[in-house]
């Protein structure tokens, strides 16, 4: 050790700019950071506000006002006598056809959906007596016009949709079948309310079986199982089934549920017990923390007091425990709501027009529904999709937002 | 009978059973008292109710599940037993389509015969079914009532009636808790019998280590010795879950962990953090939608723009790009906690030492928290490689060995979905393969997740 060694002197030049350079490399670090909060954040708003924009325009349709006179039209009815056979009879989609081409110009096919005689028919079911007279009634534009009348088609439609909206046929309202119809093929008439129902009855099977087994389980592992090998395999084997990709319990659900014990294919039956497998292990995970959280002095109380094991578990652990698996379970059927891939595999993905009456009806469910019409051509799907995708993102934010109100409210620090 | 109104009658039996045995061990338990001995009844009335009802219900409903396998048996054997049945023909086939035809018919599922055949066998069938109803219902019933009488003489007041209701209880736990054993045995065992199946179709090694996939070829026939090299799909699934989604979501996450935790003020973590949570709640055919329409047009207009060949509307790139998005939070997650972990006074010491924040970051949380995150992004690995819609949504189905991120290649969970989706026959190799490939998915993320477990729970103990 030199004696000469003297202090670093902190103020010359070098230091001072070794120390700039290094507050700048920290300024730098916190940059990057802030940068990749704000980036994450700003890819989602940037998914929803896309998602929004191509989504709302589904909500909405376009009709065309047709002023029919009823007595000069080809329609042969008689006003006193209408039946579903009777219209049925009448031929209504050329009867149609011929008054559009009359109000509207060559073009009325490309103009109307192809079943706005459904609007006519029904409104003459409702009331017979327009028949005898001129009745101004709306039925839905074509896909094409849609798109133009919400600014989005071709120049012609465009065009067409100008001429129209002068004449003061064309208005944009609410559409309410989106909401009340289900599957189909023109995409002005689809509905999400088949797929929709599909999602509930499956979600209930869902429910009815995850909940109690998952409680169950956690209870016995928690409670009363003691530590063996055989519990252990019971919990590596849950802690396995939370990591299996989705898929392969569809693989399961075709190969056992429906060609070893033959159930009903694309009901909501084998895709609720399919999707109850997988959540199974999300409440049993939530649970045991939720059960574990409870503090062993309640337990020791009800003991000394003489309560039997069960009656303590039952009646003083599980409802302290009740309000995080509930949170546990609403997250875990969120997630389920959102599946796909495993309901494809025990073929929920099929084309269906009504919706299901049972749970081994066949069904389709709000996220396959949202994957079969992406892969249509037809551009009016697009905003369908996106409208369906909203829908179910309401849904999921509604569900998670309960779940931290529940956590919020009851939860309890011991 | 119908199922409906044997379910209902035997509800009411049960509620019965309950109400009159609880009122019977209530009146016990005053009898009991009045004498003054208080501890005279062993099990609260309540007890003795759900003993008397379990007795009641649980040996009927045991014997309607029974009852519904064996039924139809017995219904069909008493058909064809008929006259009528004597000019079936004899193949097995056609046989029992006349016969599920007539079955239909007579429960009412269909209205009219397409075979003559089978509208003569309606009415045995009707007969055979009604028999065979009311014969179970009636059973059922008498079981019912048998089961709740014996229970029920033996509500006395020193009958352990808690005792047995809650062996019952605990048996059910214990029932419950097997279903996950049960539900990871069907898995392996469907996998493995179905992977068995194709395997003696197609050599193992070349399905692991063929480069030719075209499962379309083997199908029509052409064999299927050289049509199930899965190579392709192997390295389409890391190229997309392994590579291009972790070089997104490794930085994103770490950094959006490292800012959350060590730099934002509470307020903004608080508002920050569910935020990026969100993420991962979105469904994945959200993503896969969003990828598919907005995100790889973009790309191969790009693509197209800088001069690059074999650009595809369905890309590597779109698919991975969006499920590393998907990623972040799980990364981010597993971060937070690693470095949550490394004890305080490291920290403490670099920062008296006068290391800057970043330093102390980047010099010693990190490198201490590095298992602990090494352990995150082996995790969120196993996740992106078993992620399916947004692959079968934006990566498309050409079988390609290629680097270019702009191309299109398939992963594992595509092909699955592929296979399985349309027309299906069990024996055909196209559709085994996709079990195979589920097999070989299934063990990769198991050993993934294995590691990964493993890592993160040694470096914890290092800590502790």
């Amino acid at each position: 050790m030199s004696a000469t060694r003297t202090p670093t002197d902190w103020k010359s030049d070098i230091m001072q700019k070794r120390i700039a350079g290094r507050y700048a490399a920290e300024r730098r670090f916190k940059f990057a950071g802030l940068f990749a909060v704000v980036l994450s954040a700003s890819f989602l708003a940037f998914l929803l506000f896309t998602m929004m924009g191509n989504g709302l325009r589904g909500f909405t349709r376009t009709e065309i006002a047709l002023k029919i006179d009823f007595p000069a039209s080809p329609l042969l009815l008689d006003p006193a006598a209408i039946t579903d056979e009777s219209l049925n009879q009448a031929n209504l989609p050329m009867v149609t056809d011929t008054v559009a081409k009359k109000l509207l110009g060559a073009d009325a096919d490309a103009l109307l959906s192809p079943t706005a005689w459904i609007s006519i028919r029904d409104a003459i079911k409702a009331d017979p007596k327009i028949l005898s007279r001129t009745e101004t009634i709306s039925v839905p534009a074509s896909t094409g016009l849609d798109l133009a009348a919400k600014s989005n088609g071709s120049p012609e439609m465009e065009a067409a949709a100008a001429r129209l909206k002068q004449q003061g046929v064309l208005s944009t309202g609410f559409n309410f079948s989106f909401l009340t119809a289900s599957d189909g093929t023109d995409p002005t008439q689809v509905g999400i309310w088949g797929a929709f129902k599909g999602s509930l009855l499956t979600m209930i099977v869902t429910l009815l079986l995850s909940f109690p087994i998952g409680v169950a389980t956690a209870l016995y592992l928690e409670e009363y199982a003691r530590k063996s090998w055989w519990t252990d395999i019971i919990e590596v084997s849950i802690n396995n089934l939370a990591a299996v990709p989705s898929i392969i319990f569809g693989l399961l659900g075709l190969s056992i549920f429906l060609n070893l014990a033959h159930l009903p294919r694309s009901a909501a039956l084998v895709g609720g017990m399919t999707l109850a497998l997988m959540t199974m292990p999300v409440i049993v995970i939530a649970g045991r923390n939720a059960i574990k959280s409870v503090p062993p002095s309640i337990r020791d109380a009800a003991l000394g007091i003489g309560a039997s094991p069960v009656q303590v578990v039952f009646q003083h652990v599980l409802p302290l425990a009740l309000p995080g698996i509930l949170t546990g379970t609403i997250i875990g059927m969120a997630r389920a709501l959102g599946e796909t891939a495993p309901l494809l595999m025990i073929g929920m993905r099929a084309f269906i027009a009504t919706p299901p009456g049972g749970i081994t009806d066949p069904a389709t469910v709000l996220p396959v529904q949202i994957f079969l019409w992406s892969d249509e051509v037809s551009k009016g799907f697009v905003e369908k999709t996106s409208a369906a995708i909203i829908v179910l993102l309401a849904f999921l934010l509604a569900m998670n937002g309960l779940a931290i109100y529940l956590r919020n409210k009851f939860e309890t620090r011991w | 009978m119908t199922g409906p109104a044997i379910i209902l009658l035997l509800a009411g039996l049960g509620a019965i059973a309950w109400v009159s045995a609880r009122a019977r061990a209530m009146r016990l338990q005053t009898v009991a008292r009045a004498t003054g001995r208080r501890d005279a009844v062993h099990s609260l009335p309540g007890y003795h109710g759900w003993y008397v009802a379990l007795w009641t219900l649980i040996p009927a409903v045991i014997f309607l599940a029974i009852w519904a396998n064996v039924a139809p048996g017995l219904v069909t054997q008493s058909v064809l037993a008929d006259p009528a049945a004597q000019s079936l023909p004899l193949d097995g086939f056609s046989r029992s389509a006349i016969l599920g035809e007539a079955r239909a018919i007579a429960s009412g599922d269909q209205a009219g015969a397409f075979n003559p055949l089978s509208q003569g066998l309606v009415e045995p069938y009707r007969a055979a079914l009604n028999k065979y109803g009311v014969a179970g219902g009636v059973l059922a019933l008498v079981l019912a009532f048998a089961g709740g009488a014996y229970a029920f003489t033996r509500v006395r007041p020193d009958f352990r009636a808690r005792t047995r209701v809650e062996r019952l209880v605990m048996a059910s736990l214990l029932i419950a808790s097997l279903i996950a054993i049960v539900t990871t045995v069907g898995i392996v065992a469907s996998l493995l019998w179905e992977s068995f199946r194709f395997f003696s179709m197609v050599n193992p090694i070349d399905f692991l280590f063929g480069t030719k996939w075209s499962p379309q070829s083997a199908a029509m026939g052409y064999g299927n010795d050289d049509a199930f090299g899965a190579v392709p799909l192997f390295w389409g699934t890391i190229f997309i879950g392994a590579i291009i989604a972790m070089i997104v979501a490794i930085p994103l996450g770490l950094m959006s962990a490292i800012y959350l935790t060590q730099y934002a003020s509470p307020t903004v973590r608080k508002w920050m953090k569910p935020t990026l949570e969100m993420l991962a709640g979105v469904p994945t055919v959200v993503y896969g939608y969003f990828a598919a329409l907005t995100i790889a047009p973009a790309l191969r207009d790009f693509a197209v723009m800088i001069g690059i060949h074999g650009a595809s509307s369905e890309s590597a790139l779109a698919a991975g790009l969006v499920m590393g998005v998907m990623i972040i939070p799980f990364v981010s997650s597993m971060a937070d906690d690693s470095i949550a972990a490394v004890p305080q006074s490291m920290r403490d010491g670099s920062l008296a030492m006068g290391a800057t924040t970043s330093e102390t970051i980047r010099k010693v949380l990190i490198p201490a928290a590095l298992p602990g995150v090494v352990g995150g992004v082996l995790l969120a690995v196993s996740r992106a490689i078993g992620e399916t819609m947004i692959v079968v949504m934006a990566a498309g189905l050409a079988a390609n060995m290629t680097l270019n991120p702009f191309a299109s290649v398939t992963t594992v969970t595509t092909q699955i979905v592929q296979l399985l989706t349309g027309d299906q026959e069990f024996d055909s190799a196209k559709t085994l393969a996709a079990f195979a490939l589920g097999l070989v998915l299934f063990i990769v993320t198991l050993l993934l997740n294995i590691v990964a477990l493993r890592v993160v729970k040694k470096y914890r103990e290092a800590y502790e």
